[in-house]
């Protein structure tokens, strides 16, 4: 991070395609602090309901049914805000801010612009919940990988180890954990367990607080995701660990190294590298997979589009879907190919 | 530990997968300061021996001494008898090898590759253990190349620095598995110099190698191996100039031809 | 080790900004006004204490869904479930659950279900219902400008239809083709506007469903679709449902109801959400 720091600074000597991409980068920064700058504020979009609806959320303020959402999205350059009273009879306003206008978005482009604010942001993990949308895919993806790749280590080690109850231990284990679906081993995860041990999930956390199901259901995904991504990554590390060539073991082991300094210092720093593409896959379709939360309550890019689809009767909402499922595909292919060179420099 | 004239010893060394034959009834005695080049037809099972002297590959049976202690008794791939784990240790560490395709640590750099084991297996002071390796770097005229990576190197360097590495644990004797094979003709002679050099500082060598030049002008004492056996053995003199076994006379006239 | 560090402050920044991005909502304190009514409620034990955790699958309107917001609950269901916990005195909490396994969570999850259940008597030996706050028929919907008449569920013969799966509709069209009653295709889909589409893009003939959806569609889309058929003669009644052995939950669900019922409530919510 210091160096890269330090070469940042540098300007002088910055590489020519790094200088350009910078400018480009640089200026689309500025580009959009001045966007952001110039977006109506909050209470501006909020004021511009109209009178009929005014008076139907004056009424809301006394009556002990809320009739109309008011939903105000903003994303860095742009704003969305919408009133939309309920029941068969709804009425709806939109309105979408932009380079200091505010515009209507009722129907055509206005209204196309302001769908896709609202989605992408409700797909991103809008509101108070931690555990929502994108937000929920990359941690759930992030930190079951990071369990994966580690626990899948010690599998693979256990695996090829000369120990032949552990060896068989590692082998059961990554078989059914291959050779079981993922949905099925949630469910068990989420439901037989606690009915077999006799405890929630929410019990993990204090009964008041309101958000306690999905924050257990999240720990019993994350557990469930890791078990699974365990079971692949150790295939993967076996693979990269038995694809060095003998020699590095024979002459490690002429200098005297013992098995555990070899594997640590010679044989898994050299299989990173190897690692990385099928790592960076694995990564990949377990953000797809991520989906699967849906089944335990939980709600990721793909169920929330789902939802959308159902309740507004939109097709739209599958292409800010795609595109963030694409950014963060993009943005996670970028550090893996960043490692995958790092561990390559000396080749 | 005993006391022995002979720093290395082997008696009775035999080695089979099932059926085949790849050692048998191999018996040598080396003293400090000895070079022992080890020539013959590939399958010959001169590699399997030098491996087998560093564990690299178990012995079937016989008897193997290092410093005149008994290091390792098979007899039908069991053991009958080690010396414990401490001293086994500290004896193999003894023992420095050199391998045909260098095993070089690709993802360390050359002062890292030959730093790692000093640091790490005899927990020697980091900064002695650099100046020490930057020492062994220049003896093998290689100063430059410190923080170079292996690949970065030629075939020659790459055997040099290899060379370093085992030169490092400060062993008594040396192990050379072909080192030479796998090189260019053109970056062989540094290879040589460098072992011939090492040669004339005392140090003991065995030296597995097809350079028939480089057995004539530096060995004490040259082995004949060929099925597994050593067919003949003597000096260079005698092993070159007046070969008994028609094998070796052979064996001598293709290569020496070629 | 140093890329991992790198790599390691590199998602973390990663997971920062998007929560920064994203997080910027901000929560509403909302109070629910209670109103303290004189039914006893000592004897149940609650989830969470004064409040009436809900389990539902929001993702079926008019019943529940999300509004524009994306978190905000609204719908028959809701509003009815509302109502009973403020008259009970409790504040309500919506928990969003998957319909399988949604039973699974009464008890663990959740004080009750309010989630547009049937009320069967196959669930019933399993888990307690209060007396049923809306009923339900199950309708055939066509394509505008199909003139098929139907008057009865034979009417379907030869048609591909489309359903929610796992629903009545699904069950009852299934038992109709097994008998051999009719001889029909049935499309069963996850989702129920899946079916609606699929009417839409000619590849089913009609689609069979709740008629309290079917109201709820065709009071947004009635230039689209024709209300063919609503077979009067099986109504079907849903419920809140309880744990089995909270009776005495049971037994003041019921009574709230009932006033609902009474004071005009539940029929000013039906109109509200489905135009009857």
């Amino acid at each position: 991070m210091k160096t890269f720091l330090k070469e940042l600074i540098d300007i002088k000597n910055w590489k020519k395609k790094t200088k350009i991409t910078g400018i480009v980068v640089l200026g689309l920064f500025a580009l959009c602090v001045i966007l952001a700058l110039m977006k109506p504020s909050e209470a501006d979009m909020k004021a511009q309901a109209s009178e009929e609806m005014q008076e139907l959320l004056k009424k809301d303020e006394t009556g002990t049914r809320k009739r109309v959402t008011v939903t105000y999205n903003s994303l860095i350059i742009i704003n969305y805000c919408s009133f939309s009273s309920s029941g068969a009879n709804a009425l709806s306003e939109k309105y979408v801010g932009f380079a200091g206008h505010i515009f209507r978005a009722d129907e055509g482009a206005g209204k196309f612009t302001g769908q896709m604010v609202n989605y992408t942001y409700r797909m991103l993990g809008s509101g108070e919940n931690i555990l929502h949308g994108a937000k929920l895919t990359l941690f759930l993806t992030t930190l079951s990988m990071v369990i994966g790749v580690a626990f899948g280590t010690v599998l693979a080690l256990g695996k090829i180890s000369k120990n032949k109850v552990i060896s068989k231990i590692c082998s059961s284990y990554i078989f059914f954990f291959r050779g079981t679906p993922l949905m099925i081993q949630l469910f068990v995860v989420y439901y037989t367990l606690p009915a077999v041990f006799g405890f929630a999930w929410r019990d993990l956390f204090s009964a008041g607080d309101e958000q306690a199901v999905y924050k257990g259901a999240f720990i019993a995904a994350l557990i469930a995701y890791g078990l699974n991504s365990g079971a692949y990554c150790a295939e993967i590390v076996r693979a990269a660990i038995q694809s060095i060539e003998k020699g590095q073991h024979e002459a490690a082991k002429a200098l005297g190294l013992s098995y555990g300094q070899t594997m640590k210092l010679i044989i898994l720093p050299q299989s990173v590298r190897r690692m990385v593409p099928p790592v960076c896959n694995e990564f990949v379709m377990m953000l797809k997979d991520a989906s699967l939360v849906f089944a335990i309550s939980l709600m990721d890019i793909t169920t929330i589009s789902k939802n959308i689809m159902t309740s507004e009767i939109s097709y739209n909402v599958f292409l800010p879907a795609l595109v963030i499922y694409l950014v963060i595909t993009a943005f996670f292919t970028w550090i893996f190919d960043a490692i995958e060179k790092k561990f390559s420099l000396y080749e | 530990m005993a006391q022995s004239e002979y720093i290395l010893e082997t008696e009775h060394v035999s080695k089979n997968y099932g059926d085949l034959v790849v050692l048998k009834d191999i018996n040598l005695k080396v003293k400090k300061g000895e070079v022992i080049c080890i020539i013959g037809p590939s399958g010959a099972g001169k590699s399997t021996y030098l491996r087998s002297l560093n564990q690299l590959e178990k012995i079937t049976s016989g008897k193997i001494f290092i410093k005149g202690d008994l290091f390792l008794h098979r007899e039908n791939d069991h053991t009958v008898e080690r010396i414990d784990k401490a001293t086994q240790k500290a004896l193999l560490l003894e023992m420095g090898m050199c391998f045909q395709r260098f095993n070089l640590f690709p993802h360390k750099t050359v002062l890292q590759n030959i730093m790692l084991a000093p640091i790490e297996v005899k927990h020697e002071d980091r900064e002695t253990v650099k100046a020490e390796a930057l020492e062994l770097l220049k003896k093998v005229g290689l100063a430059d190349k410190a923080d170079a990576f292996p690949n970065h190197l030629s075939g020659g360097q790459q055997q040099r620095v290899a060379i370093a590495r085992a030169l490092a644990m400060k062993p008594e004797i040396m192990l050379f598995d072909e080192p030479t094979s796998a090189l260019d003709p053109e970056l062989v002679g540094d290879v040589l110099q460098v072992m011939k050099d090492l040669a004339n500082e005392g140090m003991t060598m065995l030296v597995v190698t097809h350079e028939m030049g480089f057995a004539k002008e530096v060995a004490d004492r040259v082995l004949f191996m060929a099925d597994g056996i050593v067919a003949e053995e003597g000096t260079p003199e005698h092993i070159f100039e007046h070969p008994e076994n028609p094998r070796t006379k052979s064996f001598l006239k293709s290569v020496l031809n070629a | 080790m140093k890329t991992v560090k790198k790599i390691a402050a590199l998602l973390g920044a990663a997971a920062l900004s998007i929560s920064l991005l994203a997080g910027c909502g901000k929560k509403a304190e909302e109070k629910v006004e209670t109103a303290k009514s004189n039914i006893d409620l000592s004897g149940i034990k609650f989830i969470s204490d004064g409040v009436l955790s809900v389990g539902c699958e929001v993702g079926y309107p008019p019943f529940e869904d999300f509004a524009e917001d994306g978190k905000t609950a609204i719908g028959y269901d809701i509003d009815i479930i509302t109502e009973v916990a403020r008259r009970l005195g409790l504040k309500v909490n919506i928990i969003n659950t998957a319909w399988d396994g949604i039973f699974a969570g009464i008890d663990n999850n959740y004080d009750v279900v309010c989630s547009a259940c049937t009320i069967t008597p196959e669930r019933k030996e399993s888990m307690l219902f209060s007396d049923p706050y809306i009923s339900n028929y199950q309708a055939v919907i066509l394509k505008k400008g199909n003139n098929k008449k139907i008057t009865s569920f034979k009417d379907l013969n030869g048609m591909t239809v489309a359903v929610q799966k796992e629903t009545t509709s699904d069950e009852l069209l299934s038992d109709y083709k097994s008998t051999g009653t009719i001889s029909l295709e049935i499309v069963a889909n996850e989702k129920v506007l899946s079916c609606f589409t699929q009417l839409d893009n000619g590849e089913v003939d009609a689609v069979c469903v709740d008629s309290t959806v079917a109201d709820g569609y065709l009071a947004k889309n009635g230039d689209k679709y024709i209300y063919a058929y609503k077979d009067e003669t099986e109504p079907e009644f849903f419920g809140i449902v309880m744990g089995l052995n909270n009776t005495a939950l049971q037994k003041a669900v019921n009574e709230v109801l009932a006033e609902m019922e009474k004071d005009g409530f539940i029929k000013e919510t039906l109109d509200y959400w489905f135009g009857l």
